[in-house]
């Protein structure tokens, strides 16, 4: 396999004669909704051996598409063509036998079987109903071996984290024989070097004829990855193109259908007194280590790091979220004895969770209900207990407004929003009360370029504003292009702080890889810092 | 995914699309209702008669007040399995408490009630504090935390009462608030009480911040303690309320009864939930409303008193009712396939 052969990959899979036959045809797909067209006439085609991004803003019909695609709901019109055949009635069970695999990004593992029961789950070995464990073992450590992830098939899928459950869902979808793969987002929660992996994985799929479909929202996977980019707007093809030949700018016009406008505002540095301190803060599972931090009064200081070296843990610390050990915390100049979520919102620092759907919004409740979730104990909204509707209402109204916040309803479930609208009603909590400290923790991950655009922006007005910003992300373009200051966090311990000119790509993966290099080396670990 | 199924979108039948509405908000209760009401009418026509609506509506009233109770725990994921031989220790101890202050209705009476009523309450609470501290501070699981509670309010209520009933009431009590008797000539009082429970339940889940925070947590415990909920206080208050509120059933139990009762309670913990389940409320927290209790408690009751004229036999009747609690929730997974 990995000779020098594949430079006529087709063949390796022994379909000669379907070698330059599209895997899939599709032709004036339709798909409807009570009330909504989410797909109209569209055609996608998607050939062995090449990865097909599908490129759009948050609603507009790529996650239906690929839905049509995998089974889970037929389309209402149009055609659709698999490896030559008109496919009808088909269902996920019968895509995946026929080999068409999502990855989606709502996870499908049962938490509290392992990752080997998982893979098999509805798909067992079994002999005479008898289960045959050795076999479905030997396979599992085969497919996760031949993956390079770092996971255990016996871990229970519970104790995985974000990246870790991405990686098993990876490794459930090749498991058996594919012919499409289907990716929705796939590295949202995967580090830089388990993108790598995957990217790798990703190629080798490619030399062996597989066809790839691969959501995403992401310039640099797009420019890595994609043979053909097809771009959806409000549930309607706009074009299809070969990626080759298209800029940047304009796949993100037609996206948008708007001119490309620098994403990244430039926000003035002002920096003023120190707003919030830790000297030696260091949480009890030692994911944070000995940190000392500081941000500034109108400043934006960055946190990069890998998944997993503790960027997000420091922020959760800091607001009560994580178990501290040692250490002080100290917000304008007062210290922070026991620091707990409403204990840090009343003193003005809000904390943003990365994962909005588990630690952000309640889901089935109101716009109104979750935007004055975390504002429930100021005087605006609620005096002895009573809640003050009128004016509840009135600011969520000005919230959407100020946020742009579709649609606009106030009332609308919030399971019914966009990745977007989602983390800009989470934003409004804070924006209603008098924040001077804002930590933000990836808060732009699964949202359309649009909303980043207008993220940014309203950091750009928190921080020109006099609050003091903290972006921790894993996008490092965000970091790069937001920051003032920039620390760079390996292993639990701030390794670097970059000012300035001094905050590029290069100088800031430097000090995310060389220690990872170090350690592979067989050398001992570099004593974090103090 | 999610963004897709608009109900309320401009296009689509407006048949359609009220349906759709009303199945989410309602499910297919108040439909079911309508039939069985109009099934049992044709088997037995007595069932159609304005007496009998009234037995119903009586019956129901008891059982909304328990299953309001239940739903304050449900609505934050939790449950109450304490809830029935609550009501047994209640009417026991306050039926103690109004004998020895006016045995035979001999004696004080209005300070008998009073203290009776007062003992009630307490008891109730008292039994609530400890689930919800149990709960909400220690992090038990509520199955254990009130199945314990269970035993113990069980042992409770036949100790002291040498596992009879208690007899002796004062009439007034009875008269008041007894089935027989009328409010203002034509209501019947458990009927009241249940109005006025009803309507203060829902101005406290809808207008207060208690009511805003079980309702957030129930749908996201995560997401209140990141927002600063202080979800652990507002958590044990609910099971506070619960068992507050069905101490008020126990009295109105007691009072129909005329005795107070160590035995009562057992039943009523599948017919609290199977009520507030079968009504739409969700075993999965954060959603329910009075009124899915309302349709709820008339269903269940709907069933006893149509099986009891159909002269099914009542330990089939139990089967009926468990049946009716899987299904319940069956058609709340259903219902909740619809929205999304």
């Amino acid at each position: 396999m990995t000779t020098n052969t594949t430079l006529n990959p087709p063949t390796a899979t022994g379909q000669s004669s379907a070698a330059n036959a599209p895997l899939i045809d599709m032709k004036g797909i339709q798909k409807r909704f009570p009330g909504v067209l989410a797909l109209d006439q569209i055609e996608f085609e998607l050939r062995p051996g090449e990865v097909h991004v599908l490129f759009g803003e948050n609603g507009a019909g790529k996650s239906t598409l690929i839905n049509v695609i995998s089974g889970t709901f037929p389309q209402d019109g149009g055609t659709y063509t698999f490896c030559g055949e008109a496919l009808s009635n088909l269902n996920p069970y019968r895509a995946r036998q026929i080999g068409i695999s999502p990855v989606f990004q709502e996870f499908s593992l049962a938490p509290d079987l392992t990752i080997e029961e998982n893979l098999f789950l509805g798909r067992e070995i079994s002999k005479g109903g008898v289960l045959n464990k050795s076999e479905m073992r030997t396979k599992v450590a085969q497919v996760l071996d031949n993956l390079g992830f770092d996971l255990s098939a016996k871990q229970r899928v519970a104790e995985l984290s974000r990246a870790q459950q991405q990686m098993a869902e990876i490794a459930k979808a090749l498991l058996h024989d594919v012919r499409v793969l289907i990716l929705d987002e796939p590295t949202a929660s995967l580090s830089e070097r388990e993108t790598e992996r995957l990217f790798e994985i990703i190629d080798d799929l490619k030399a062996q004829g597989v066809g790839i479909i691969y959501v995403s929202h992401r310039m640099a996977e797009i420019k890595r990855l994609a043979d053909r980019v097809t771009v959806l707007r409000d549930g309607r093809l706009v074009g299809t193109v070969e990626a080759e030949l298209v800029s940047e700018e304009k796949l993100i016009e037609m996206m948008t259908g708007r001119t490309f406008e620098a994403m990244f505002p430039h926000i003035e540095n002002r920096a003023g007194d120190t707003l919030l301190q830790t000297s030696g803060l260091t949480t009890r599972d030692r994911l944070v280590d000995n940190v000392d931090f500081n941000v500034k009064a109108g400043e934006v200081v960055g946190i990069a790091g890998l998944v997993g070296c503790g960027k997000s843990e420091l922020a959760r610390a800091i607001f009560g979220l994580e178990d501290i050990e040692s250490g002080k915390i100290e917000l304008m100049g007062q210290p922070v004895t026991r620091p707990s979520p409403a204990h840090m919102l009343k003193r003005g620092l809000c904390y943003f969770p990365s994962d909005r759907v588990a630690e952000g919004l309640a889901l089935p409740r109101s716009v109104r209900e979750n935007m004055t979730l975390a504002a429930l104990d100021l005087k605006a909204f609620a005096s002895r207990g009573f809640l003050k509707i009128k004016s509840e209402r009135r600011i969520a109204d000005e919230m959407i407004r100020r946020l742009t916040v579709a649609p606009g309803d106030p009332e609308k479930r919030v399971e019914f929003l966009s990745g977007g609208n989602r983390q800009k009603v989470m934003l409004a909590r804070g924006l209603e009360r008098d924040v001077k400290v804002y930590l933000f923790d990836e808060p732009t991950v699964g949202i359309d370029v649009g909303a980043k655009a207008e993220i940014y922006n309203l950091i750009k007005e928190m921080a020109e504003g006099g609050a003091a910003v903290v972006v921790i992300s894993s996008e490092l373009p965000e970091v790069i292009h937001l920051s003032h200051r920039a620390y760079v966090m390996h292993r639990g311990a701030l390794v670097a702080e970059l000012t300035g000119e001094e905050i590029v790509e290069a100088t800031i993966l430097a000090h995310f890889f060389d220690r990872d290099h170090l350690d592979e080396a067989g050398e001992p670990p570099l004593q974090d810092a103090g | 995914m999610s963004d897709q199924v608009n109900v309320d979108a401009s296009s689509g039948s407006g048949f359609y699309k009220m349906m759709m509405g009303f199945f989410a908000s309602y499910g297919f209760l108040p439909v079911i209702l309508v039939f069985l009401y109009l099934g049992f009418g044709l088997v037995e026509p007595v069932f159609l008669t304005g007496a009998n609506a009234q037995n119903i509506i009586e019956q129901a009233s008891y059982l909304i007040v328990l299953a309001t109770a239940q739903m304050f725990v449900l609505l934050t994921r939790g449950f109450d399995l304490s809830l029935g031989v609550v009501v047994s220790v209640v009417s026991v101890a306050s039926a103690m408490v109004m004998v020895s202050i006016a045995p035979e209705g001999e004696g004080p009476v209005i300070l008998a009630l009073t203290a009776g009523i007062f003992t009630a309450l307490v008891v109730g609470a008292t039994a609530g504090g400890i689930n919800g501290i149990c709960v909400a501070y220690f992090g038990i699981n509520p199955f254990v935390v009130t199945l314990g509670m269970q035993g113990i309010a069980f042992g409770l209520a036949t100790t002291i009462s040498g596992g009879f009933p208690v007899f002796g009431l004062p009439d007034t009590l009875i008269n008041t608030l007894g089935q027989g008797a009328t409010w203002f000539g034509f209501l019947s009082p458990p009927v009241g009480v249940c109005i006025i429970i009803l309507l203060l339940s829902h101005f406290v889940l809808n207008y207060t911040v208690f009511g805003r925070s079980i309702y957030l947590l129930g749908s996201n415990p995560r997401a209140a303690e990141v927002g600063g909920l202080p979800w652990r206080r507002h958590n044990m208050m609910a099971y506070v309320l619960c068992s507050t509120i069905a101490a008020i059933g126990a009295i109105l139990i007691t009072a129909r009864t005329g005795t107070g009762e160590p035995s009562t309670g057992g039943g009523l913990v599948l017919l609290s939930i199977a009520a507030a389940v079968a009504g739409g409320v969700s075993l999965r927290g954060g959603e329910g409303r009075v009124i899915h209790v309302v349709f709820g408690g008339l269903l269940v009751s709907v069933l006893s008193v149509g099986m009891n004229l159909a002269r099914i036999d009542s330990f089939l009747q139990q089967v009926v009712l468990g049946f009716v609690v899987v299904g319940a929730v069956f058609l709340d997974r259903l219902r909740l396939r619809i929205r999304l």
